[in-house]
């Protein structure tokens, strides 16, 4: 009675512990070079579950500071869950449950003794949607070091404003009108007005869910090119749904299918030789 | 047999044109409903308007007699506050009709003057002490008869004698009688004489019983609002709280004035007929009101204002604050509007905490006895007196105008709150 209680135990470890990829068949393992070397985040045997539906199976992927990486792979492969776990956005979320280990400079962030308001200063998100505060533009940009404590007085956080407006290629055209609202700004000009209430913090890692998808071709052009900028001081992730997108502005791209990590590498690599079958059907635009 | 047989020759914009009428008629029906519906409605509310506004406005004047007041010195004696007043007024009368010598004749002759004109008399020696020993006009208040008289000249001239009919017609003559705004209405409580009696102590009551119960209310509904909404999660123990505040919503008023009969005032000895139980009892009765309607305002709020704070690292707390209630602010006071309106108008709760006593002060604090409007009219519909018919009808002319503004002051203050952008 006492032991078949004991030997129960380790069935039940093994249950809510997901072995290491490469051990359970049925679960593909990723191609290309997932694990770096040298990480600023990484995660390991990640699994994130919505109620009882699984969403992501055993993640493990490193991203490398000051460079772009793109998440890719069709709707519903977990690609924006998998990005919202990285600043634990999961958690407002209350079905959400995440286990494994995410690393941000070897300090696992999941762990809750981890400040998630201070998580959240050091990775900023940009969403989707451009989600401005129905505020004054120079507000958006000031709530962040003002909340944080980052700057006092007023000319600290006019000169915090400007630069995080210059940065975001945003002040020429609101500089003379900072007082007017967020909202009013053109679909463009508000997600860039959301990237720099980002970079107001200076967080390290930058999360950017879709940036471009509510945008027009011109306005997503310059938010391209200033992750390009960006990225020189932010390690950037950035979730799309347009390839060319990823092959414009990412140094590494991953490729996320039903849930499951299959292919990480270089972007030339994923785009040109693509090493999993998957990654080549979708990338070549046989589904999606 | 089945659609899919028809003859390929009918196009689809041949059969859609030929169900276009039918659908059109089913719309200018469906308008014609509407406007119907609209305009009945209308209809009754400007009757009902109309009903009030007949009946009360006479209401809003008041019979005055102009007499030469001799503010004798040895009747108002050396405190003026307990001086005879009475005796100054019938004075009055003596000396406008000096033929009137008999005992009988004189009775009626006072009885012109409403029991009010001493008071009406004292007020003004007391406001202005220079007054005694001057010999100066005065309007004062008549008789509710008298009044009736001048308002309804066929139905009231049945109540008067002929010998009092003559003296109007000679006061009238002389310019000495007159409809006049009605400020005893205004600056007075209740009264056993109709032309006396006024609003004022039944309005205080009211702002004193509202403000108790806004004060109460709307920081806990709120509050509870965004406890459960943004603070408590999902469990069963929000759920069953829930439930019960839907409950509580839906309970009769005057269950509410039995619990304060019982734990304000019996349990907690707090002084009966109070505007301060009053308030207790009715914020009983708004707050789920409240914490409904803004817990509807928080959920409104959309979740991408609540991430992009919480993505910059903003607190729980700050995000709901800077961000989350700013935004459903508008949407709660709509709905404190709404539970505060209601409360203005409940009369069941306050009959059962003895709010509906004859109270002729006008209330100066949270605990002095006191009336609210509802009950104001509610007793003055059941007094035999023929003045207070228009009585009434002004009471809820007053009432439903202070309903009018403070919702106005509402509407202004969301209007402020509500962002434009």
């Amino acid at each position: 009675m006492f032991l078949s209680f004991i030997s129960r135990q380790p069935v039940k470890n093994t249950t809510a512990k997901k072995p290491s990829p490469g051990t359970d068949p049925a679960r593909p393992a990723t191609a290309g070079e997932p694990l770096l070397e040298k990480s600023r985040l990484s995660c390991r045997h990640l699994d994130v579950f919505y109620g009882a539906k699984q969403a992501l199976h055993d993640i493990s992927i490193d991203f490398s500071g000051n460079q772009v990486t793109s998440l890719i792979g069709p709707s519903g492969c977990g690609k924006s869950t998998f990005l919202r776990c990285l600043n634990r956005m999961n958690e407002t979320i209350d079905i959400c449950r995440v286990s494994g280990e995410i690393k941000l400079d070897g300090e696992d962030i999941n762990r809750p003794e981890v400040d998630v308001v201070l998580l959240r200063a050091r990775v900023g998100m940009v969403f989707q949607k451009p989600n401005p505060f129905p505020k004054s533009i120079r507000e958006n940009v000031a709530y962040g070091p003002r909340i944080h404590g980052l700057a006092r007085h007023r000319d600290e956080i006019d000169m915090i404003v400007e630069t995080s407006l210059t940065r975001a290629g945003l002040w020429d055209e609101v500089k003379d009108r900072l007082d007017e609202p967020g909202t009013g700004l053109s679909g463009g000009q508000q997600q860039r007005l959301c990237i720099a209430r980002t970079i107001a913090v200076s967080p390290e890692v930058i999360l950017m869910d879709e940036p471009c998808s509510a945008l027009d071709p011109i306005a997503t052009a310059r938010i391209e090119d200033l992750i390009g900028e960006l990225k020189e001081n932010f390690t950037i992730i950035i979730v799309t749904h347009s390839m060319q997108q990823a092959s414009r502005v990412s140094q590494r791209t991953a490729f996320f299918h039903l849930g499951h990590l299959v292919e990480v590498g270089s972007t030339e690599a994923v785009f040109t030789t693509p090493r999993h079958h998957l990654t080549e059907e979708y990338i070549t635009g046989r589904f999606g | 047999m089945n659609q899919n047989s028809r003859p390929q020759t009918v196009s689809t914009a041949a059969i859609v044109a030929a169900g276009l009428r039918k659908r059109y008629r089913a719309e200018k029906r469906f308008r014609r409903l509407g406007i119907g519906a609209v305009i009945l409605s209308l209809g009754f509310l400007l009757l009902l308007f109309g009903n009030i506004l007949s009946q009360g406005l006479p209401a809003f004047r008041q019979t005055e007699i102009a007499l030469e007041i001799e503010f004798t010195p040895r009747l108002i004696t050396a405190d003026p506050a307990r001086g005879n007043y009475r005796a100054l007024a019938r004075q009055a009368l003596q000396r406008a009709f000096p033929k009137v010598r008999k005992r009988r004749a004189k009775k009626e002759l006072y009885r012109l003057l409403s029991n009010g004109a001493a008071f009406e008399l004292r007020r003004m020696v007391l406001a202005d002490p220079a007054l005694v020993g001057t010999d100066r006009r005065c309007w004062l208040p008549a008789d509710d008869l008298v009044d009736n008289f001048l308002k309804n000249p066929e139905s009231g001239k049945k109540r008067l004698s002929p010998r009092q009919l003559a003296w109007l017609s000679q006061l009238h003559n002389q310019g000495r009688l007159a409809l006049r705004f009605n400020r005893f209405f205004f600056t007075r409580g209740d009264s056993r004489d109709p032309e006396m009696a006024g609003i004022l102590g039944a309005l205080c009551g009211s702002i004193f019983t509202l403000l108790v119960t806004l004060a109460l209310s709307f920081p806990l509904g709120i509050a509870s609002a965004l406890y459960l909404e943004e603070f408590a999660g999902r469990n069963a123990f929000a759920d069953f709280l829930e439930v019960n505040i839907n409950n509580l919503a839906a309970v009769p008023s005057i269950i509410f004035g039995l619990l304060g009969l019982a734990v304000f005032i019996n349990l907690f000895g707090l002084p009966r007929s109070a505007p301060l139980v009053g308030g207790l009892a009715l914020s009983l009765m708004t707050m789920p009101t409240i914490i409904i309607a803004g817990r509807a305002a928080l959920k409104a709020v959309p979740p991408s204002i609540r991430e992009a704070a919480l993505g910059i690292g903003a607190s729980k707390v700050q995000t709901v604050f800077h961000h989350v209630l700013p935004l459903a602010l508008p949407g709660m006071l709509t709905g404190t509007i709404i539970g505060m309106a209601r409360a203005l108008g409940e009369t069941a709760p306050l009959l059962m905490i003895g709010m509906v006593a004859f109270i002729v002060d006008i209330p100066r604090s949270l605990s002095a006895p006191a009336t609210v409007l509802p009950v104001q009219i509610y007793l003055w519909a059941d007094s035999p007196e023929r003045a207070f018919v228009a009585k009434t009808s002004a009471a809820i002319i007053v009432l439903l105008a202070f309903l009018i503004l403070m919702n106005a002051g509402a509407v202004v203050l969301r209007k402020k709150f509500e962002r434009k952008w």
